[in-house]
């Protein structure tokens, strides 16, 4: 258990310092990996509350508590599968570390069990960030009084630490045929992004219809229950945390089965898995035709756009705001009706412009390409550093593969929204110049951040675009803009009509202009540091 | 065509790496560049290839002085780190246009160059295949490609044999030898003394930072072999 330990905790060592950059000491590397995970615990127990006081409003009412957690349950584990499969490949099966440490005289299984642990950990945190304001939610909103016993909470924090084995068990199991079809199936990462796109399908067919769901929720929530048979395991968790001991003890069974199942099926296998999903042999069959040329910075373009789109985890991670922007746009187009409806019924003084261009900016916060891109270059920085090209191109590429991508969105979405919602052309005018100037700070904020706190060392891309400080300040700090444009929208509308939409303008600009010309005076020689 | 004047490098924590260096590579020379590890050897390459920064000393390619004008530095120059990296969401093909293009190279030239050394490195088969399917050996030599397609005034190789097979050694040895006699330099870092000792006109051994010995090599090493002469200049014989 000594060795197992130790491997524990070089994965868990790896995976907290992984957020930081590459400079500093040890000391100041935890302090602001820890403030990362502080900053995402927040989002996440702020964003599951959310939906269970939503839920838990209409069920509580009809002591049907029970529903709140089979679907928190549900959204942990697809969420800790759709953040850690990709994980899977590169920790448990792509780490860099697999020959020294396939080398030791340690057991394959005990060292893909301390893997697989690290996921573990990382479900998880997840899982306590979805379970738990469940279960605060239910203590305070309850009428049958069932989440007032400290029982209730010792039943829930059994849940909690259960579900994260089911879920990294099917983690694992998926991880593993990701790194296969990786590894022998020549378009790849065409293959993985196609199943990512009809996951995320998936997932915003849910979230359009959610409102609709909670609404009939209430009229028929036992119907609703019985028809999610297909998620045993989930209903026994809600019914366990509600008070049946033997539904929790049969719920921690099918995790913990799973589990073992898995660390130890895959153990005994684990070196040859390792070896055959690295070993990827080159074909020996291409005839070299007459190339063509093109200029330095279509090169450069061209080889972010190869990255981006050829790198699931990437296009996932960073290009997900983007994706959610152009489903809410056109979303918003196609269902234009039912829309107009409901903003009908919350009345006519509601401040639409504002609004879209909020939630036009939350999606643009989380397109974090070019937070990255800098991290991402590691190992290979080399090559850009030895071609002939300056910094400051180089650095206005990446931030312009950012806005390539980011302002045909907005503007696609921009216009969608405003048809959709009955702007006026000044209004969607207003719409399409705060996000784009948005857009502008975004990029530009990305980049710096992602030169002020670089990834260089890290063991795969996964640690870059989930976990890198770079990434969590370009998303969250741009969210935090959002909030002082609405506080000064607000503001502004104390004073004059014209000087509500102002003012944000005025702080959208002053940020644009502020990165950008830090970019252009301090850029090219922190570029030239790292 | 390369020189290097007083150069210096203290890395943060106050290690000297280099201390006060000079030396003159001259069109047509390879110069062999050697001492024992965590000498500096490296820290030179990287600074004269334009990758590392250096605050003392200057280095000029080709006329270019490297801190002043480095894209005019870099544009004559090809550098190829000990154990390079390369992109491995690419493919072969995909990386060698990737280069040419920063480069500028046209299509016609780069098509023919490719084919010459992809043929004689035996690599022209695997272009097709992405960079992350590739051995050490195949990435090695698909860098050494890169860099003789740029057709540089000045070649910075650090340990260039390491990972290659007898016969694609042979065959970089011939390119180096054409290279010069272009009127190109190669600047390089080696620990196989033997290969340094009979492909190098001039050869220069560094200890600690400082530079101990170098001149043409068969002054350096006169009577005796490289290998004595090293181990006595380093204290070890």
């Amino acid at each position: 258990m000594k060795k197992f330990f130790a491997l524990l905790k070089v994965s868990v060592k790896s995976m907290l310092l992984s957020s930081t950059n590459s400079r500093g000491n040890s000391r100041k590397k935890a302090a602001t990996g820890a403030g990362a995970m502080v900053l995402i615990a927040f989002l996440g127990l702020y964003m599951s509350g959310f939906y269970s006081f939503m839920l838990m409003e209409v069920l509580a009412p009809i002591h049907m508590e029970s529903l709140v957690f089979i679907f928190m349950g549900i959204g942990a584990l697809a969420g800790g599968l759709l953040f850690t499969t990709f994980a899977v490949k590169g920790v448990v099966f792509g780490g860099k570390d697999n020959d020294l440490l396939l080398s030791m005289p340690v057991g394959s299984t005990m060292l893909m069990a301390s893997r697989v642990s690290a996921i573990y950990l990382e479900n998880l945190l997840f899982s306590f960030f979805v379970l738990a304001p469940a279960g605060a939610v239910c203590a305070f909103m309850t009428q049958s009084g069932v989440g007032h016993s400290l029982l209730f909470w010792a039943r829930l924090i059994i849940a909690v630490f259960a579900l994260p084995l089911l879920d990294t068990a099917l983690s694992v199991l998926f991880g593993a045929l990701v790194a296969f079809l990786s590894a022998k199936v020549s378009r790849g990462a065409l293959g993985q992004n196609i199943v990512m796109a009809l996951y995320m399908a998936a997932v915003f067919w849910f979230a359009f219809n959610l409102n609709g769901m909670i609404e009939g929720l209430a009229a028929n929530a036992m119907g609703v229950k019985e028809s999610l048979s297909w998620a045993a395991p989930m209903l026994w968790m809600a019914d366990g945390i509600l008070g049946d001991w033997g539904l929790l003890l049969a719920f921690a069974a099918c995790c913990i089965v799973p589990f073992a199942l898995v660390v130890f099926g895959l153990g005994k296998v684990y070196r040859q898995a390792v070896t055959a999903f690295a070993a990827r042999s080159a074909r020996n069959d291409y005839k070299l035709s007459a190339q063509s040329a093109s200029g330095q910075k279509k090169a450069l373009l061209a080889k972010e756009a190869k990255r981006f789109f050829g790198t699931p985890m990437y296009f996932w991670n960073s290009g997900i705001g983007l994706i959610m922007l152009l489903a809410a746009g056109v979303a918003a187009l196609v269902m234009q009706r039912e829309l107009r409806m409901y903003l009908g019924l919350l009345g006519d003084a509601l401040p639409l412009m504002p609004m879209a261009a909020l939630v036009m900016g939350f999606c643009l916060s989380m397109c974090a390409i070019a937070a990255p891109s800098i991290s991402l270059e590691g190992k290979y920085l080399w090559i850009l550093r030895e071609a002939p090209v300056g910094e400051s191109a180089l650095i206005w590429i990446k931030t312009g593969f950012q806005l390539l991508l980011s302002v045909p969105c907005t503007v696609v979405a921009g216009v969608c929204l405003a048809v959709a919602l009955g702007l006026s052309p000044a209004e969607g005018g207003l719409l399409l110049l705060a996000t784009v100037l948005f857009d502008l700070a975004h990029a530009a904020f990305g980049m710096l951040v992602g030169l002020a706190f670089p990834k260089l060392d890290a063991v795969n891309e996964t640690v870059v675009v989930k976990q890198s400080l770079a990434v969590c300040l370009g998303m969250f700090v741009p969210m935090a803009v959002l909030g002082l444009c609405a506080l000064l929208y607000w503001l502004g509308g104390m004073l004059s009509a014209w000087a509500a939409p102002a003012l944000p303008l005025v702080l959208l600009s002053v940020m644009a202009a502020a990165c950008a010309l830090i970019l252009v005076k301090k850029g090219p020689a922190m570029l030239r540091a790292l | 065509m390369l020189r290097i004047e007083h150069y210096s490098k203290t890395y943060p924590g106050g290690k000297k790496a280099v201390d006060d260096l000079t030396l003159h590579v001259r069109p047509g020379e390879i110069y062999g560049f050697i001492g024992h590890n965590g000498a500096g050897k490296t820290t030179t390459l990287r600074a004269c290839a334009g990758v590392m920064d250096f605050t003392e000393g200057t280095i000029t390619i080709d006329g270019h002085d490297v801190k002043k004008d480095p894209v005019g530095a870099k544009r004559v120059t090809a550098f190829l780190p000990d154990n390079p990296d390369l992109y491995e969401f690419m493919k072969g093909i995909d990386y060698l246009n990737f280069i040419a293009d920063l480069y500028d190279i046209p299509a016609d030239q780069r098509t023919k160059d490719i084919a010459k050394y992809g043929d004689a490195f035996e690599l022209t088969g695997n272009l097709g295949s992405p960079i992350g399917s590739y051995s050490h050996g195949m990435r090695q030599k698909l860098a050494l490609i890169s860099a003789f397609i740029r057709r540089p005034r000045l070649l910075i190789l650090d340990e260039p044999f390491v990972g290659l097979d007898p016969s694609a050694s042979h065959i970089m040895k011939g390119y180096l030898a054409d290279l010069c006699r272009g009127g190109s330099a190669v600047f390089f870092s080696t620990h196989v003394l033997e290969v340094a000792e009979k492909l190098c006109h001039q050869i220069a051994i560094i200890k600690d930072g400082r530079l101990v010995k170098c001149g043409p090599t068969e002054q350096l090493v006169g009577d005796s072999s490289l290998e004595d002469v090293f181990l006595e200049l380093e204290g070890d014989k």
